[in-house]
């Protein structure tokens, strides 16, 4: 027998990290996949609740869902697309006009840590020579 | 200190407040991310939260198999969940996501769910992540960008999430608690039912199998005898700690879930009588065989109470095209909407640049 | 409507008629007919003065006691007091009526020429004839309230006209000083009228209200009260002590207002109410004495200070004030003779002063005029030969005003100065009061006679000088503005002699209006004394004809030559407390207006409080709200997780509060 109360644990689980996710990732995608993540979560509650009650109450509902999840797919991906081609960017902070008359716009303060520099790698000559050598063309000339 | 950790609530503050710092430290921040510690705090905080769920709610599933399958599929869903909302890269996070879905697929499967488990992947799996990552590939941006590397407000948002989890994790806790102390068991035909009414099955079967009368009668007054016991006798007192016969139990306050099991258990009760009626009588042995073969299919009918139908995408249609039609046709009028509506928005206007 | 060959449908018309020419001449102002605002206004005068003049003779012959009361229905009635609209034909107002239209006729047609180019032309004469409307309300009323009424628009008309220049600072200031001193006044003259309305049977009609008076006579304290608050309201409009100083500061306006008003109308409004609650004053022996003393005092200080002004306007308002104490020192008389001589000879100096007084001031402002607008004598002077017309008519004028023999002026003063010997000859108490009173009298009637020709000599004797400001085209002035110069100068010159002196007809014609009648009374009841009848008194007329000679003589003997003036050493003293005005505006600057501004500056400042309490009840929600603002700023996220951590807080609560 499979107990209730493991999977409402996993799903409620699941869901807090979606939520998680979609508070604070930035990138549009992120945020969207956090918000299926959390329907995930949602499913798993509906079918434990189904399998408890012995019927297929729950499955019916998950089925439902999963279709709601895709038209809501659908319709993100193309409202995305849209905001895409405005702002050229998949952040969602881009889009802050719906503030209040007159209240500045957030803007970031952090700078981004300086990317470590790439160290220059040792470069091999063409082969047969040893590197540092003098030329021989010079040393042949008489 | 031991004392205080087995206290189930102070295992779930703990573990929860380990999982916050985790992920405030995991989330892609410019400044304060500190991806080793904040992994090793995770790990630690779900850690404990599978404690407390073992300690308040016991074995999740009584098999080793189904155990191993269950914690197996749990920690990748989680752990992998970790993984997506953590990731600074959009595209391996949305390979996290397709490693989620599959976890609970598995979950799925366990739950006697295998149409929405191949449901899912389909199209969570398959068509949703597929799409993300062609956008995801239409926008690529290298080096670091304000949307990967930044987070919105980690330290609270991680706290909501966390909240939210501490809130449901603290319900189930106080409902399991709960649990004890009323009659109305979560199940109404425990397993010793089952097994007995399982036994009366067999032994039906074998009398079935029988040819002469006699052969008949000795495996048929077993299988009465385990049926009687599964059904019980009300009229007895009860021992303390032994759970209430059904014929008590199902007597207890009215449930409206237990109507069909209890009509199946008159029915039941009926057809056991009238076979034993036969089997005593011992004149018409092929009057008894069919009694008995009627007692056969009602046992299975009334020992599945409570299980999964088998063949479920056929149950599943039919619920649905029966019970749910409506719902059914406003889905499909939904989706093409939404078809229609996707086709709108995304689709270029004259004249409108790029 | 109204009969108009009845007496009372003539005084209606001619009240009406001069409203009918200010609308006229306002709707003129608005369109582009600005330029011809004049003929409403001229059109109405004239109409209203003809009117005027053809009821004075309706009314005129008969020897009966004539008051034709009308009432044109109820303005206001609120508990006891009920006020109707009612006007009465009586001689007083007749005459009143007569003058101001007369009057006003003449000056409309001057300022016609004078106002000429003037871009506020159709404001100015609609303000007239709004004015004279108000002017002859005040004198046509049978009621209290509907004589406040006219009071308060002549008020107000004064200010619109003083301050016609409003542009000016001095003017708006000059405006706003009349209006509030004389509002001074016009509160004692309120509480008089109610203290009369309560012991007069709550009547508010003057006959009705006399007759009760008559027959139930109050308290001697409650007459003399009230007579004194009525006089309050004499004081402030017609410029007694201490009121007067809005009149000097007045010249501000425009001549022909300062003509008008200042010297033959709404000045005279004083008298004309004293003369209608004559019965009042008339049971009240005390304050008429008040009324004469200061009537005295004021004479007397104004020609004190008219002698060492140097602005000729200047010099013609105050002594105008000194004429209006004339007529309250006649009117003052009337508590120890028989109201009847006292009202008669205060009402005749009335109207000789009305025109003599208009026509100095119609002179002033041709001068004015011609010289670009300077009025300070000491800029001008000889312009005897420049402007003929104007010199000879101002000379009778100046002539009228000293009392040189024969002339009108001359007759009326010693009307006044023979009622004052009466007064002090008569069994009153006071009749040393009276005889100290007419000492000064005589003084003053040889002040005005020295002031008045030293402005005279000063103006049009001497070299001839004219200053840069005239642009070199100093003329006389044209036909429309000497014309009215002229016919005033005929009436300055025979107005009194016609009145009065030989035939007494202007004192038989007043004697018959019923406040004199109800004054006769109640002077018999009170005094007891027989009514002396008289005649020419050679003694008045032969001394006032010597002050009035001998102060022209003096003048001359002064300014003949015109020129700078000479102050002699010993009177330097003299001359700058009188050219200061004996420093009474500084005064009343100091110990009146300061600490009404310093009151008026703390209510303010009390008021600015009062609005910083109010924005602090402002302050709090507006901090509360610049607090929560930056809670919408626009990121979707944040509104998400706004939202869940309210949810988290509510399912908190539930949950916590279902595990109990």
């Amino acid at each position: 027998m499979i107990t209730l109360g493991h999977f409402l644990a996993v799903g409620a689980i699941l869901f807090g990290l979606g939520l998680i996710g979609f508070l604070t990732r930035r990138n549009l995608i992120t945020m969207f996949l956090s918000a299926e993540m959390m329907l995930q979560g949602v499913l798993l509650n509906f079918l434990a609740f189904g399998y408890f009650h012995g019927n297929l109450t729950g499955q019916v509902f998950a089925l439902f869902i999963i279709t709601v999840a895709a038209c809501e797919a659908g319709l993100g991906l193309a409202l995305f697309l849209v905001l895409y081609r405005r702002g050229r960017t998949l952040d969602s902070s881009a889009w802050q006009n719906v503030r209040e008359a007159g209240l500045p716009p957030t803007v970031d303060v952090d700078l981004f840590a300086e990317p470590e520099p790439e160290e220059a790698m040792p470069v091999l000559p063409v082969a047969g020579r040893k590197p540092g050598a003098p030329s021989l063309e010079g040393a042949n000339r008489v | 200190m031991p004392n205080a950790l087995t206290n189930p609530i102070n295992q779930l503050v703990l573990g929860l407040v380990l999982g916050l710092v985790g992920v405030y430290l995991l989330l892609p921040q410019p400044k304060r991310r500190a991806v080793a510690v904040g992994t090793f705090l995770s790990i630690a905080g779900m850690g404990i939260l599978a404690v407390f769920l073992l300690q308040t709610l016991g074995r999740p599933v009584n098999s080793i198999v189904g155990e191993v399958l269950f914690w197996l599929f749990s920690t990748a869903a989680v752990g992998f969940g970790f993984a997506m909302i953590t990731q600074r890269n959009p595209g391996r996070g949305a390979i996290a996501f397709a490693f989620v879905i599959l976890s609970t697929c598995g979950l799925f499967l366990l739950l006697a769910a295998p149409f929405i488990m191949a449901t899912t992947v389909i199209i969570y799996a398959g068509a949703i992540i597929v799409t993300f990552l062609f956008l995801l590939m239409l926008s690529h941006v290298a080096g670091p960008s304000d949307e990967n590397d930044r987070s919105r407000e980690p330290l609270m948002g991680s706290l909501a999430g966390f909240a939210f989890i501490g809130l449901i994790l603290f319900t189930i806790h106080q409902s399991t608690l709960a649990e004890a102390s009323t009659a109305v068991p979560s199940a109404p035909l425990t397993a010793k039912d089952r097994e007995n009414l399982a036994s009366a099955v067999a032994n039906i079967d074998e009398a079935l199998k029988a040819e002469t009368f006699e052969d008949f009668r000795g495996p048929m007054k077993k299988g009465h005898d385990f049926i009687g016991e599964a059904l019980g006798d009300d009229s007895q007192p009860l021992p303390g700690s032994t759970p209430p016969v059904l014929a008590r139990r199902l007597r207890l306050p009215k449930d409206p879930r237990h109507i069909e099991l209890v009509q199946s258990a008159k029915k039941l009760a009926k057809a056991n009588d009238e076979a034993e009626n036969k089997t005593l009588l011992g004149k018409d042995f092929p009057a008894a065989k069919e009694a008995a073969a009627n007692l056969r299919s009602e046992t299975i009918l009334f020992a599945g109470h409570g299980l999964m139908p088998a063949r479920n995408v056929a149950n599943l249609g039919y619920t649905l095209y029966s019970e749910y039609i409506l719902a059914v046709e406003m889905a499909g009028t939904l989706l093409l909407v939404a078809t229609i509506g996707a086709v709108a928005i995304a689709g270029r206007r004259k004249g409108v640049p790029a | 409507m109204f009969d108009f060959s009845e007496p009372i449908g003539m005084l209606l018309l001619a009240l009406t008629l001069p409203l009918v020419g200010a609308i006229l001449a306002a709707l003129c102002g608005v369109t582009k007919f600005a330029k011809f605002a004049h003929w409403p206004t001229i059109v109405s005068f004239a109409s209203s003065a003809v009117v005027s003049i053809l009821l004075l003779i309706e009314v005129g012959h008969g020897h009966e006691p004539l008051s034709i009361t009308q009432e044109l229905g109820t303005w206001f009635s609120v508990g006891r007091i009920s006020v109707p609209l009612a006007f009465s034909v009586d001689p007083l107002s007749v005459v009143m009526l007569c003058t101001v239209s007369f009057i006003a006729t003449f000056i409309a047609i001057f300022s016609a020429g004078y106002m000429h180019a003037d871009s506020g032309f159709a404001r100015y004469f609609a303000l007239m004839g709004l004015f004279v409307f108000a002017m002859c309300l005040l004198v046509t009323a049978n009621n209290f309230f509907v004589l406040v009424a006219g009071w308060e628009g002549v008020g107000v008309c004064s200010y619109l006209l003083v301050g016609y220049y409003y542009a000016k600072p001095s003017a708006a200031a000059a405006a706003r000083k009349a209006f509030l001193v004389t509002r001074l006044g016009d509160v004692g003259l309120i509480l008089g009228i109610f203290l009369l309305w309560q012991v007069g049977g709550y009547h508010t009609n003057f006959d009705q209200l006399f007759e009760h008076l008559a027959k139930h006579p109050p308290s001697d304290a409650t007459m003399t009260t009230a007579a004194l608050l009525l006089f309050c309201g004499a004081v402030g409009k017609s410029a007694q002590l201490p009121l007067y100083v809005w009149l000097p500061d007045a010249m501000e306006g425009p001549t022909p207002v300062s003509a008008l008003i200042h010297a033959a109308t709404m000045v005279t409004a004083g008298v004309f109410l004293l003369a209608r609650c004559a019965p009042v004053f008339a049971a009240s022996a005390d304050a008429q004495m008040v009324v004469c003393v200061i009537g005295g005092l004021t004479a007397f200080l104004a020609a004190f200070i008219a002698l060492a002004q140097n602005d000729l306007k200047r010099v013609l308002a105050y002594s105008t004030i000194s004429q209006l104490g004339f007529m309250f020192m006649a009117l003052g008389a009337g508590g120890a003779i028989s109201p009847r001589y006292a009202v008669t000879a205060a009402m005749f100096h009335l109207v000789t002063h009305a025109f003599f007084k208009a026509l100095l001031f119609l002179g002033s402002g041709s001068v004015m005029h011609a010289m670009g607008n300077v009025i300070d004598m000491r800029k001008f002077g000889g312009l005897r030969h420049l402007m003929p017309t104007t010199h000879a008519t101002f000379l009778i004028g100046a002539a009228a005003l000293a009392g040189f023999p024969l002339l009108s002026g001359f007759w009326s003063k010693d009307a006044v100065l023979y009622v004052l010997k009466e007064a002090s000859e008569s069994r009153s108490p006071y009749h040393n009061t009276y005889t100290a009173i007419l000492a000064l009298a005589g003084l003053t009637a040889l002040l005005t006679a020295f002031y008045t020709f030293r402005a005279y000599f000063l103006t049009f004797w001497g070299p001839e000088k004219i200053p840069h400001e005239a642009h070199g085209h100093a003329h006389e002035s044209p036909r429309i503005m000497t014309v009215p110069l002229i016919v005033l100068a005929v009436g300055a010159a025979f107005a009194g002699i016609i009145l009065e002196p030989m035939t007494h007809g202007f004192e038989h014609f007043l004697e018959r209006s019923t406040s004199i009648d109800f004054a006769r009374e109640a002077f018999g009841k009170h005094h007891n004394l027989m009514e002396k009848k008289h005649g020419l008194d050679w003694t008045v007329m032969l001394g006032s004809s010597v002050i009035a000679l001998a102060g022209i003589a003096f003048a001359a003997k002064l300014y003949l030559r015109g020129g700078p003036e000479v102050v002699h050493p010993k009177l330097e003293g003299v001359y700058t407390l009188s050219q200061n005005k004996l420093y009474v505006d500084e005064v009343y600057n100091v110990a009146l207006v300061k600490p009404a501004e310093l009151l008026a500056t703390t209510g303010r400042q009390f008021d600015g409080f009062l609005d910083a309490i109010a924005r602090l009840f402002s302050f709090a929600p507006r901090v509360l709200a610049a607090v929560m603002r930056p809670l919408q700023n626009g990121l979707v996220q944040f509104y998400a997780l706004g939202m869940v951590l309210g949810l988290a807080v509510f399912l908190t609560v539930i949950v916590f509060r279902s595990a109990k």
